[in-house]
């Protein structure tokens, strides 16, 4: 069921522009996330849900019904900042209950399957900060303090949650703390959340739906994987942080065995090949660029030759560079035809396959693992 | 000793305000250098004194708490809104800093006298601001509120809009933000503003010696008092009034000074 809908909103800053059509849908009890350079609007995007500031067009559709002429407090979403803006002269408790001794609170009562918290007992037990009733906001740590914030938006049932960025002034431990949190309460609560971030592993962790939102407009959208495996355009690639990125004409297309056949740009003089799966509406002759994500590069294993399965796109390369990262071994291969192609391994498997820096080594790029991006026409 | 320009610069600057903090208190402290305890005691036994002393206290009072109900809603639009009626507000309310007490006091005279259209109104109505003590007060409440509302202004400015912005999402409309947020967190900005506009009264002479027209034990507050006193050549019972309202404006500043410091962020 569709909870938020927003249309076609638009919105400028004294002749800046910044929104630029938006539209998109948010289902019931899900988190969806928006994702997108500094500067984009984002937060822009929330206010206007939330009504702080009002949309030079468009609409906002909650459960149904038009909230664009509904004050901030009579709209049931509620905001939660990259900051805690606690308020400086209440204490946790009294802070967590603000919301629930408001007029505007006490005549609403939920309408979707979501379960109502209503003690603020309740709601510090489940958020872990129980204890800290007494104690004012100067006196509890940044960690604990965006809890409280969380507490105090939630103890107002509200339809949505809109989250900024929530974890961006904290350390490691707390964010993954508060990240834990936010999946907890969406699966308990089954209260449904949008998030900002330009963190994509933030997207990724947490969201069933991510919205990538460039140049005034939702570029992309859908579950974070495919979004994340097939970007519609060099622009989300780019954002999204897609590596191995390269030039090509297709030059074949072959209908009946679903294949494409795409000449890479390259410096030397004879023409390399790469096939892929065919999908979508390209044409013989016409630009693309495609991209490979770095973990379903390859490495043939040099002890049993190239099995079947990966006799796909085969090329031959030195190890230029490998580098050791938070989880995976991330090693850079050039080939002899001078292409570049990163790839993220296992450690072990980096081991195993007694891998070094200079060695040469046969990769294999599947065909379904290529993801072909229509060039932008000018 | 090496002597630096940085060290030079200093002692130049320590030595004027040193030099002026001597002189100021030295001017000051002077009236009670001119009588004698006893004599000063013998003053506080009129009842005179002590009359124009408790009607300025209680013009003053109904001052600041007209000030806290008008300044309040002013400081609110001067600072939350943006828009031409907050600047033409903040221009028209600061007005009254810039133009003379006597001015000011002389054109509540002739617009509240009964040749005007806007005081024979008033004054058919039998209410007469000329000569009374309610004339008093509007004169006062005039003099006094830029005061009032700049410190709040100040106070209310300084309150985070994020904050603001945030607690309407959970629900809170502008009363309760008013309420439960803005006042609160503008506790000692507004209490400061009450002392200066408090003793800003107390103290105003000139404004309130037009409308006033010295009538004994009516509308004689205690500057005017003093005035009076001074011109009868009684200076004893000038210096014990003064002296009081010298005494009252250093409670004043106490309290000023304390709200003023915690309103400070730390
Ligand atoms: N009140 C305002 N007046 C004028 N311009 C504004 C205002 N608020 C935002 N902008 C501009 O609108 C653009 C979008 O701002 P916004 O804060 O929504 O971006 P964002 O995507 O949230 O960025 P970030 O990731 O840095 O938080 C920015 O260029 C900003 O300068
Ligand atoms: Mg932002």
């Amino acid at each position: 069921m569709k909870l938020l809908e927003i249309k076609n909103i638009y919105k400028n800053f004294s002749n800046k522009k910044v929104l630029h059509g938006i539209n998109l849908d948010i289902e019931n009890g899900e988190i969806s996330s928006i994702f997108g350079y500094s500067g984009e609007g984002k937060s822009t995007l929330l206010k206007i849900i939330c009504g702080i500031i009002k949309q030079d067009s468009g609409d906002i559709v909650l459960n149904e019904k038009n909230i664009n002429n509904l004050e901030p407090y009579e709209r049931s979403t509620t905001l939660v900042m990259d900051e805690p803006l606690l308020f400086p002269h209440m204490n946790v408790l009294e802070n967590i209950a603000f919301g629930s001794k408001l007029r505007a609170n006490k005549k609403r009562h939920t309408t979707s399957n979501k379960k109502a918290l209503e003690s603020p007992k309740e709601i510090m037990g489940l958020l872990g900060i129980t204890g800290l009733e007494k104690r004012y906001p100067s006196e509890i740590s940044m960690g604990q303090a965006q809890r409280v914030s969380l507490a105090r938006a939630l103890i107002v049932n509200p339809e949505i949650i809109l989250m900024d960025e929530p974890f961006s002034n904290l350390d490691i431990i707390s964010k993954t703390k508060v990240r834990k949190l936010i999946k907890e309460i969406n699966c308990e609560l089954k209260i449904s959340i949008l998030l900002v971030t330009h963190d994509i592993e933030d997207v990724i962790n947490l969201s069933n739906k991510m919205f990538i939102l460039n140049k005034g407009e939702i570029k992309d959208s859908g579950r974070p994987k495919d979004v994340l495996k097939k970007p519609s355009s060099i622009e989300t690639a780019f954002l999204i942080g897609t590596e191995n990125i390269f030039d090509g004409i297709i030059s074949e297309i072959d209908k009946k065995n679903n294949i494409v056949k795409i000449r890479l740009k390259n410096e030397k003089p004879e023409n390399i090949y790469i096939e892929a799966d065919y999908y979508g509406t390209f044409k013989v002759n016409e630009r693309i660029v495609f991209a490979i994500r770095p973990e379903e590069v390859m490495i043939l294993r040099e002890d049993r030759g190239a099995s079947r399965s990966v006799r796909e796109n085969h090329f031959t390369g030195k190890i230029i560079s490998s580098v050791f990262t938070l989880r995976m071994m991330e090693i850079l291969i050039k080939s002899e035809s001078g292409l570049e192609f990163k790839a993220l391994i296992p450690f072990h498997a980096y081991e195993v396959m007694h891998l070094f820096e200079g060695k040469t080594i046969n990769i294999s790029l599947k065909k379904s693992a290529i993801h072909i991006i229509e060039k932008k026409k000018r | 000793m090496r002597f630096n320009k940085n060290k030079i610069f200093n002692i130049i600057v320590y030595i004027i305000s040193f030099l002026f903090f001597i002189a100021l208190i030295l001017l000051l402290s002077g009236i009670f250098f001119q009588t004698s305890p006893g004599l000063f005691i013998k003053e506080l036994e009129n009842v005179n004194l002590w009359n124009s002393i408790f009607l300025s206290f209680k013009i003053s009072f109904i001052v600041i708490l007209i000030n806290l109900i008008i300044g309040i809603p002013i400081a609110y639009i001067l600072s939350f809104h943006n828009s031409k009626i907050s600047f033409i507000l903040d221009s028209v309310s600061n007005l009254p800093l810039t133009t003379s007490p006597l001015v000011i006091g002389f054109a509540v005279l002739i617009t509240m006298g009964p040749l005007n259209p806007v005081g024979k109104l008033f004054i058919d109505n039998g209410i007469k601001f000329v000569f009374t003590p309610q004339g008093i007060v509007l004169v006062q409440l005039i003099i006094s509120f830029p005061f009032f509302v700049n410190i709040v202004k100040t106070s209310f400015d300084s309150i985070n809009r994020n904050i603001i912005d945030l607690s309407k999402t959970l629900g809170a409309d502008s009363f309760d933000i008013l309420s439960k947020i803005i006042l609160p967190l503008s506790y000692n900005g507004i209490m400061a503003g009450l002392a200066i506009s408090w003793s800003r009264s107390m103290g105003e002479y000139a404004a309130t010696q037009m409308i006033s027209g010295v009538i004994p034990n009516v509308t004689e507050t205690a500057p005017i008092e003093v005035f009076v006193k001074t011109s009868y050549g009684n200076y004893p019972a000038a210096i014990a009034i003064a002296g009081i309202l010298m005494l009252v404006s250093m409670f004043s500043l106490g309290v000023f000074k304390y709200f003023s410091y915690k309103m400070k962020p730390k």
